[in-house]
């Protein structure tokens, strides 16, 4: 296993003010990770927030507490990962888990679908689980370093 | 995420008041997810009901990307400056 240069976790309400928090949690997360390139940051970091914000637009509480987004990035040298969860929140819908999520882009005058192609054309893998009453999403990107 | 709402805001009223030939200056844009690139979809589709045009000027690197990998700059090309955008007319 290669060694983790830096992590960063974070959870709270899905609600659009953590995707605030996880843009400031990367920024950290550079700070302590400064070899990884500006074009890996990019990819990565866009791919993280359409999963997270995803979480917050579109997922739909079990029970009567809202649903809690948890993300947890980690660098190591030749990749980084991310894991974004949505506690206490009923299973994705099987066209939103990962790898499942049709390959095709909407019609161009379509204004939404398009959020997991990008995230697949970012990122080297996604993985969808169902796991503990909670929707997973692992994001992994090899880097070039 | 929570820009998309105002930007939709902002062009109805601009379309509403007949003004639909619109310039999105996305220069002090630097991060741009799917529900930012739907809202200027949604926002081109309401100007050009309405006889006019929208396009974008001075994008960032990051959008330009977000663009590029959902092949939405063949109807969001962007265009280098404000002035530039609707110079072919």
């Amino acid at each position: 296993m290669s060694e983790v240069l830096a992590c960063r976790r974070l959870r709270g309400e899905a609600k659009p003010e953590i995707i605030d928090a996880l843009q400031d949690e990367f920024d950290v997360l550079w700070e302590d990770a400064s070899f990884v390139t500006e074009a890996d940051r990019m990819t990565f970091s866009t791919a993280v927030v359409e999963v997270a914000s995803n979480g917050v637009q579109h997922s739909v509480g079990s029970g009567d507490r809202p649903v809690e987004l948890g993300v947890e990035l980690t660098v190591t040298r030749n990749r980084l990962q991310a894991s974004v969860s949505e506690y206490g929140a009923v299973e994705a819908p099987a066209g939103a888990q990962g790898e499942a999520a049709a390959l095709e882009l909407p019609a161009e005058d379509m204004e939404s679908g398009r959020g997991l192609h990008l995230v697949r054309a970012l990122v080297t893998t996604v993985v969808y689980e169902r796991r503990d009453g909670a929707n997973i999403w692992t994001l992994r990107k090899n880097t070039a370093s | 995420m929570v820009a998309a709402p105002k930007l939709r805001e902002v062009v109805a009223e601009a379309v509403a008041a007949g003004n639909t030939r619109i310039v999105v200056n996305l220069s002090g844009t630097d991060f741009m997810d799917s529900s930012g690139l739907g809202a200027l979809i949604g926002c081109l589709k309401l100007a050009r009901q309405a006889g006019g045009d929208l396009r974008i000027a001075c994008v960032e690197p990051q959008v330009q990307m977000v663009l590029e990998l959902t092949s939405m700059n063949r109807v969001l090309k962007p265009h280098s400056s404000v002035e530039e955008a609707f110079s072919d007319e």
